[in-house]
């Protein structure tokens, strides 16, 4: 009966027609924004980069190159020049000028937009367009990292607010366009003609929105799906491994994982506590067992790629027996089972309750007992944004400029004036974090970000965990792709195919 | 009747004869095939299979029951009291249960779970509230016929009480068909309680239940089936277990009335 | 007929009142505050304040009732917290999807316990009752949540005939259907038997061996009938079933219907989706069971008269 109904049904595992320059590459979920004036989410970034340009780009670790930018100069400590480069195209065909740079940061700065990208752009004074190309942009202060406030995606001028989440996104001047969208299945791009390209590149990519991870390993086993990056199970990477149609890089990431506490619990407020759990956290056996291997210890926000990066701060080894003497000096000693009365509750997401087990394994060791609490994606983002949960882990993707950690440590960037979800206060850190953004010599900020990283590892405002690999896995008929430290798609834009059809399934 | 009691001798003596700690961590062997440590493998933090499964068995069985009694006398209660008081208040109880049963089955265990939130005393609750009107429906059927049998007629005369004419009359009546519905009951609670762990509305990490032990399997079918066979074909071989075991009953119950 | 059928839409409204109401009881009346669950227990007072009344949970209960039903008669099931769409919208755009994932799976349920019933009811105790039987009981103590995720594995990562997960051309409707269609083929399977095996021994049988048929002939002219309404109830009886069925597959094969939409709001606390998802489950039971009343008077007139 079941055998009849299949035939019925049909075969349906050949791969769908497609022209031979197309890609397809499969996203978990969809983008939250199309438009880059309001994309914050990781997805909505990697998707934004293929489609719009900024004044400058960061590599990944804290360096900038000019993309829109030909040069940029800085007259004054308060004042940044941006030369626009000529001859640059929307996809429509419209040059794109300072007109278009200028109407994109005020659509961002105007408060009716309602735009969450606001806040990032606090320090930015005025920006005027003295000619049709050239930039020019004001802070109140010195402010160091100002080319971050020249990485917004470019639309063009008069380009409306999106109307609702299913549009498809507007115009912009990257190597791509998007051609189609259907929200929760496909997003169709298309080369931007007037974008220099190698001329054997890839024309077009189908990004599939398929949120179930078994199924976007088999899409890439049978080759229907060519390029996935960093959303494939850890656990499912050597059978993936195992075909020979497949590759699967690992390269050292920037993306930062983190325990982060409620400061606003006294418990949580005693660096004894804190210390504790990061002693009985064994972050070694988790990185080669869980992760396989595909990460590495961290000792900070930086990674060692990042030009501020300290690597000699106080670290912390798996120690339970000292996690224990810690805790009996903070005033909680273990009774007849060990427990010590110490309860906390670990929000998470589904995905991440596995984990939150693992760490709820490891604290009940030195005695602490905590509870697994699991939210769905939306009720518990909105949680932790609000400061809303004791303990819980999560991580920072794409952190350029060390300017950073005044977002997350300064007393004064809570929610919702910044990202400091802890309620974490330290006029120690205060002072060095302000002092790091207005310093512009880059030596005395190297130095000045050294004390943070080591009064961030003392102080233990998170627990560092680990910096993830990015791990991408496709298929052996895509050429060229350069891996980012940030995990970003760019590299896309400049895949080449191979003659050699890496083909489906081949190793069974 | 072989099945449901190796499965009970199975929960109640496995944990004390294997030493394996259901909960145990142990990253290095994360989903790690079947083994002569594990007999039946590792789940996805390195947790021994077999132990959970056994865990969850008293888990299964625990709740079940409990339900299940809590059902029956509560239903039983409900079904009586409707039958003797007779008249509008056997109506109005009876439209509640019509109103019950307008509920598809676990549809009202979900809602209520939803509402409780998770944990095993929630999940008890609701459990309960699915069962029960089946009890009240025998017990209320029984007792109505017996008001007008002739011997309870005549024992009335004679002045026998109501409460011992309920027990001695009552009770070989309705012992069958309970006992019948109970058992197919506890079959029926198990796979309930699985769905509602398989949902996220029952038992919490880490305790391990049938029902979250297959949800967590989910993600690793590809590289990993051992983690849905071994909890799946436990729950299969329960219930079958106690399907058998009422159609035992039920044909011995059909037998003497 | 149609004085019976206005009798059973008479008795259907107080039925229909009666599981509004309980559904309403049990989002309401249930300890705990949904508002803190929902909003958190550190959000700011006011926040938790205005969140009730914007819900309207600040007034009285007996006003919330009210004004619940009112909105129900005008189709306004309140609003979602989480997608802020009405909710009469999102369990619209949803339903389709679970109509025909049920129905198919009660079209599978069908088609496998017909040959199986008969084979088993016209030679009971012959092999192919054992088998059949077998294989009924079996089908009847899977869960789901196990036959779902075999059916995967076999269909889907071993053999790749059929796709995972997801709703899509008919290929994607075969493993969620055939999941929720064993269990209830094997109760009607069952049925079937049984109701073929009384009328083997009936006077029906008797009868219209002693006019001179043949044992098949009758069998099936009078056998039919007695097995459809059987069939009928049986249907009837499973609904419930039917639906709770429904939503746990959508669930293990990320079905896009309203018991998966049910479930994400429960884990969202989106209390105005869940209430109106269970709603909706609810009065479909009902309608559905009305519906089969009809069928089973259509079928067997001494139900009309009673």
């Amino acid at each position: 009966m079941a055998a009849a109904l299949v035939a019925l049904a049909g075969c349906s595992h050949s791969r769908p027609d497609r022209s031979p320059s197309t890609i397809q590459v499969d996203i978990e979920i969809s983008p939250t924004s199309t438009d880059p004036r309001f994309a914050t989410d990781a997805i909505s970034s990697r998707i934004e980069e293929l489609i719009f340009d900024s004044l400058v780009k960061s590599d990944g670790d804290g360096r900038f190159a000019g993309h829109l930018a030909e040069s940029v100069e800085r007259p004054s400590p308060t004042e940044i020049v941006f030369h626009l480069k000529h001859g640059v195209r929307f996809s429509d065909g419209r040059a794109l000028t300072a007109r278009d740079v200028l109407f994109t940061y005020h659509s961002v700065l105007a408060p009716e937009s309602m735009s969450p990208k606001r806040a990032s752009l606090e320090q930015l004074r005025t920006i005027d367009a003295p000619d049709d190309y050239t930039i020019v942009m004001t802070t109140a202060r010195p402010y160091a990292p100002a080319l971050e406030l020249a990485t917004e995606g470019i639309v063009p001028a008069g380009t409306p607010l999106p109307a609702e989440q299913n549009a498809a996104a507007p115009i912009g001047s990257g190597p791509f366009r998007m051609a189609d969208y259907q929200r929760d299945e496909a997003i169709r791009l298309e080369r931007n003609p007037y974008f220099p390209h190698p001329p054997d590149a890839v024309q077009s990519i189908l990004m599939k929105i398929v949120p179930d991870p078994t199924v976007r390993a088999l899409e890439l086993a049978e080759g229907v799906c060519d390029f996935s990056g960093n959303n494939i199970e850890y656990d499912v990477l050597p059978w993936l491994a195992m075909h020979q149609s497949l590759e699967v890089s690992k390269t050292p990431g920037t993306t930062y994982r983190y325990l982060s506490f409620n400061f606003r619990d006294p418990r949580l407020r005693d660096l004894r506590v804190r210390r504790a759990i990061a002693y009985s956290i064994d972050r070694n056996t988790i990185v080669n067992t869980m992760l396989r291997g595909t990460g590495r210890v961290a000792t900070g926000l930086l990674s060692p790629g990042n030009w501020a990066y300290e690597g000699n701060v106080t670290s912390y080894s798996y120690d339970p027996e000292k996690a224990r003497q810690l805790l009996d000096q903070a005033g909680y000693p273990a009774r007849s089972n060990g427990m010590r009365g110490l309860t906390f509750e670990f929000k998470t997401t589904p995905e991440g309750a596995r984990m939150g087990e693992v760490f709820q394994a490891m604290l009940q060791r030195v005695g602490i007992e905590l509870t697994i609490r699991t939210l769905d994606f939306a009720t518990y983002y909105a949680d932790i944004q609000a400061g809303n949960f004791d303990l819980t882990s999560l991580q920072w993707v794409g952190i350029n400029d060390p300017n950073f950690y005044y977002m997350v440590f300064d007393s004064k960037k809570t929610p919702p004036h910044g990202q400091n979800r802890s309620y974490y206060s330290n006029s120690s850190m205060d002072s060095l974090v302000e002092a790091g953004m207005s310093n512009l010599h880059p030596e005395a900020r190297r130095k000045i970000y050294a004390h943070v990283q080591q009064l961030a590892a003392e102080e233990l405002p998170y627990v560092s965990l680990w910096w993830v690999d990015n791990v991408a896995v496709m298929n052996r008929r895509l050429v060229g792709f350069d891996a980012f430290p940030n995990g970003s798609f760019r590299s896309l834009a400049t895949l080449t195919l191979s003659g050699l059809d890496g083909g489906g399934d081949s190793s069974q | 009747m072989t099945i449901v009691v190796a499965i009970v001798a199975g929960a109640i003596l496995g944990p004390l004869l294997f030493r394996a700690d259901p909960l145990s961590i142990d990253l290095a062997n994360i989903l790690a095939g079947p083994s002569r440590a594990h007999p039946l493998g590792c789940d996805s933090l390195g947790r021994d299979v077999l132990a959970r499964i056994m865990f969850g068995a008293r888990l299964s069985l625990s709740i079940s029951t409990i339900v299940v009694a809590i059902s029956l006398v509560v239903g039983s209660l409900i079904g009586a009291t409707a039958a003797l008081s007779g008249g509008p208040i056997d109506n109005v109880i009876m439209r509640g249960v019509d109103i019950v049963l307008a509920f598809p089955g676990i549809l009202l265990a979900i809602a209520l779970a939803a509402i409780l939130g998770p944990g095993l005393i929630d999940l008890t609750i609701a459990l309960t509230a699915m069962g029960w009107t089946g009890y009240a429906r025998i017990v209320r059927g029984e007792v109505l016929t017996l008001r007008e049998r002739d011997y309870v007629l005549a024992a009335q005369t004679l002045g026998a009480s109501p409460p011992r004419l309920l027990l001695r009359h009552l009770l070989p009546g309705v012992v069958g068909p309970l006992a019948v519905q109970a058992t197919f009951g506890i079959g029926g609670i198990i796979g309930a309680e699985a769905a509602l762990s398989f949902l996220g509305l029952g038992a919490i990490p880490p305790t391990p239940s049938w029902g979250n032990m297959l949800d967590a399997g989910r993600a690793f079918l590809l590289v990993a089936p051992h983690l849905t066979t071994a909890p799946g074909l436990a729950i299969g071989f329960t219930i079958l277990g106690f399907n058998l075991l009422g159609d035992g009953i039920a044909q011995k119950v059909g037998n003497r009335a | 007929m149609i004085h019976y059928l206005v009798r059973r839409l008479i008795a259907l409204a107080p039925v229909a009142l009666g599981v509004v109401t309980l559904t309403f009881a049990i989002i309401h009346l249930v300890p705990g505050d949904p508002v803190v669950a929902m909003l958190g227990e550190t959000a700011a007072p006011a926040d938790i304040v205005g969140m009730r009344h914007q819900l309207g949970l600040d007034r009285p209960l007996l006003e919330q009732y009210f004004a619940y039903l009112g909105g129900l008669a005008v189709g306004n099931l309140g609003e979602s917290i989480s997608y802020r769409k009405p909710v009469a919208r999102l369990i619209a755009e949803r339903f389709p999807a679970t109509i025909e994932l049920a129905a198919t799976g009660m079209l599978v349920a069908l088609l496998l316990a017909f040959p199986l019933g008969l084979i088993a009811g016209a030679n009971p105790g012959g092999a192919g009752d054992l088998g059949a039987m077998g294989f009924a009981i079996v089908g009847i103590s899977i869960p789901h949540i196990y036959l779902g995720p075999l059916l995967m594995i076999l269909f889907s990562l071993d053999l790749r005939w059929l796709p995972l997960t997801g709703r899509g051309g008919l290929e994607h409707l075969v493993l969620p259907a055939l999941t929720i269609g064993t269990a209830m083929a094997a109760i009607l399977a069952r049925m079937l038997r049984q109701s073929l095996i009384r009328v083997r021994e009936s006077d029906y049988m008797r009868t219209a061996l002693s006019k001179g048929l043949s044992a098949r002939a009758a069998l099936i002219r009078h056998g039919f009938k007695n097995a459809l309404t059987s069939v009928v109830t049986i249907i009837g009886l499973q609904m419930g079933a039917l639906l709770s069925g429904t939503l746990i597959t959508e669930i293990i094969f990320s079905w896009p219907g309203v018991g998966r939409l049910l479930i994400s709001a429960i884990g969202a606390r989106d209390y105005p989706v869940v209430e109106g998802c269970v709603l909706t489950f609810a009065m479909t039971y009902v309608v559905v069971n009305m519906a089969t009343d009809l069928v089973y008077a259509i079928v067997d007139p001494r139900v009309r008269m009673s």
